[in-house]
């Protein structure tokens, strides 16, 4: 008899009834300012378990090129951006080859941070053809934007003296 | 005894308990279950400290029922310190199908991680804010499938601790046929590492985790890799970081560090990664 009331006090207790109504009416009214939309990007998919719960899980193949070079090379780049960004300027004088330099590694710098990017929130495991099309995009857009810096630096001022002429504080 | 009192008295005696039951029937059909406070505080002079928690409910027997928060109303005057022992409580006291894990209360399982108050840590070793009266928050690790309320499933976390090989390698015997001896230098550099209970908060606390959680092994694994890295014990350290030379496993870490702030016994799972970063970058 005890058992029976006890059940059903817990149905009770886990049902909720008084608060739930207050907070869906609250919750439908400032559905349009909630930051999570209805239609997420990337729903939660059911949970998979690759092999059985014991096995370990996979240990991927080792490639430097993506791995350890590729971490080192990234912030050689990014390290030497200092140096060449500062020297024009202090040294006063414009050198088309430094430029042709500075051109080039802020091309690399950007397009392996944006591939940065890309890796984190494309993961080829659930979305291997957007992963695809943004990884080309990117090669893409690098190339137009490389050639778009020749253009610039054979035809026209250059880069240096651009930001020297609009930065004019 | 009972043969002593009166008819009247024992039928009012059986018939209170019977009033009070239906009495807190309807009390506990609401999401507010409150503790019995007004009775203490009469009883023994001090004023009820009293403290609501909310704390994330999901039952995997309907689940067609969305998640949704419940609160719990506590007397702190009679409630332990610290977060577990107000959830032991409840569980005892108030509703018995509320579910966490907790084992030894004392830190050193890391089987209470979850997230209060919007961090992760462990319920064992966090105080119950006495001061202010705002509600506790309590939700289940994030980022984690959820077995039921606070319950987390930590199974991928398990299968990548398994897949870093968290034990000695060794093909030599040692030299007098007796234990791996160490030098006290080298023994110091396993301190901070060793004492990771593998609790989960600092991995479900960390952004590249949250993405990436199938392919990149986390701040806790990479932790615990760094410590069998540098053990100068281990003869497989070329084979570990071969293992770890590739762009998901290691290099998903962009130094958020949320897994150095977050870490409930004081680690730096984020020094150790820059470590093995280091090491890679020097020496492959």
């Amino acid at each position: 008899m005890a058992s029976i009331a006890r059940s059903a006090l817990l149905r009770q207790a886990t049902a909720a009834p008084l608060t739930r109504q207050s907070v869906i009416a609250g919750s439908v009214r400032a559905a349009a300012f909630h930051t999570t939309s209805r239609r997420s990007l990337l729903p939660p998919l059911p949970q998979r378990v690759e092999g059985t719960v014991n096995d370990p899980a996979p240990v991927p193949e080792p490639s430097p090129s993506h791995g350890s070079y590729h971490w080192s090379f990234d912030r050689l780049v990014a390290a030497s951006l200092i140096p060449l960004t500062i020297t024009p300027f202090a040294a006063g004088s414009l050198n088309p080859t430094l430029d042709a330099v500075l051109c080039a590694t802020l091309l690399i710098h950007s397009h392996t941070g944006f591939q940065n990017i890309i890796v984190d929130y494309i993961p080829k495991k659930r979305t291997p053809r957007a992963r695809k099309i943004f990884t080309w995009g990117l090669n893409a857009a690098t190339v137009v934007v490389g050639l778009a810096l020749y253009e610039f630096e054979t035809t026209d001022v250059g880069l240096t003296e651009a930001v020297k002429r609009v930065w004019t504080a | 005894m009972a043969a002593l009192r009166s008819t009247r008295s024992r039928l009012l005696g059986s018939a209170r308990p019977a009033f009070r039951l239906s009495a807190a029937a309807p009390v506990r059909g609401f999401a507010q279950l409150a503790d019995a406070a007004q009775e203490s505080a009469t009883a023994s002079g001090e004023p009820a400290k009293l403290k609501t928690f909310q704390i994330y409910r999901w039952n995997p027997d309907k689940p067609t029922e969305k998640p949704k928060m419940q609160n719990y109303t506590l007397d702190l005057n009679k409630t332990g310190p610290m977060v577990l022992d107000a959830l032991i409580r409840i569980k005892n006291e108030l509703d018995p199908t509320l579910t966490f894990r907790r084992s030894c209360r004392e830190g050193i399982c890391g089987s209470c991680a979850m997230n209060i108050n919007g961090t992760n840590t462990l319920a064992c070793l966090c105080r119950i804010p006495a001061e202010d009266s705002a509600d506790l928050k309590i939700y289940p690790l994030p980022h984690t499938y959820v077995v039921k309320d606070l319950v987390p499933d930590l199974t991928q976390f398990y299968k990548q601790y398994k897949s870093i090989k968290p034990y000695l390698q060794r093909d030599t015997p040692s030299p007098d046929g007796k234990e791996y001896r160490q030098s006290k230098a080298d023994r110091k550099k396993l301190d901070g590492l060793y004492e990771c209970i593998l609790c989960a908060c600092c991995s479900t606390s960390c952004p590249s985790y949250w993405w990436n959680s199938e392919e990149y092994l986390g701040p806790a694994i990479l932790l615990q890799s760094y410590r069998w890295l540098i053990d100068s014990r281990d003869e497989r350290t070329a084979q570990r970081k071969d293992a770890l030379n590739n762009s998901m496993s290691l290099y998903r870490c962009h130094t958020i560090l949320n897994c150095t702030r977050t870490c409930p016994k004081g680690l730096n799972p984020g020094l150790a990664i820059a470590e093995i970063k280091k090491e890679m970058a020097f020496s492959a």
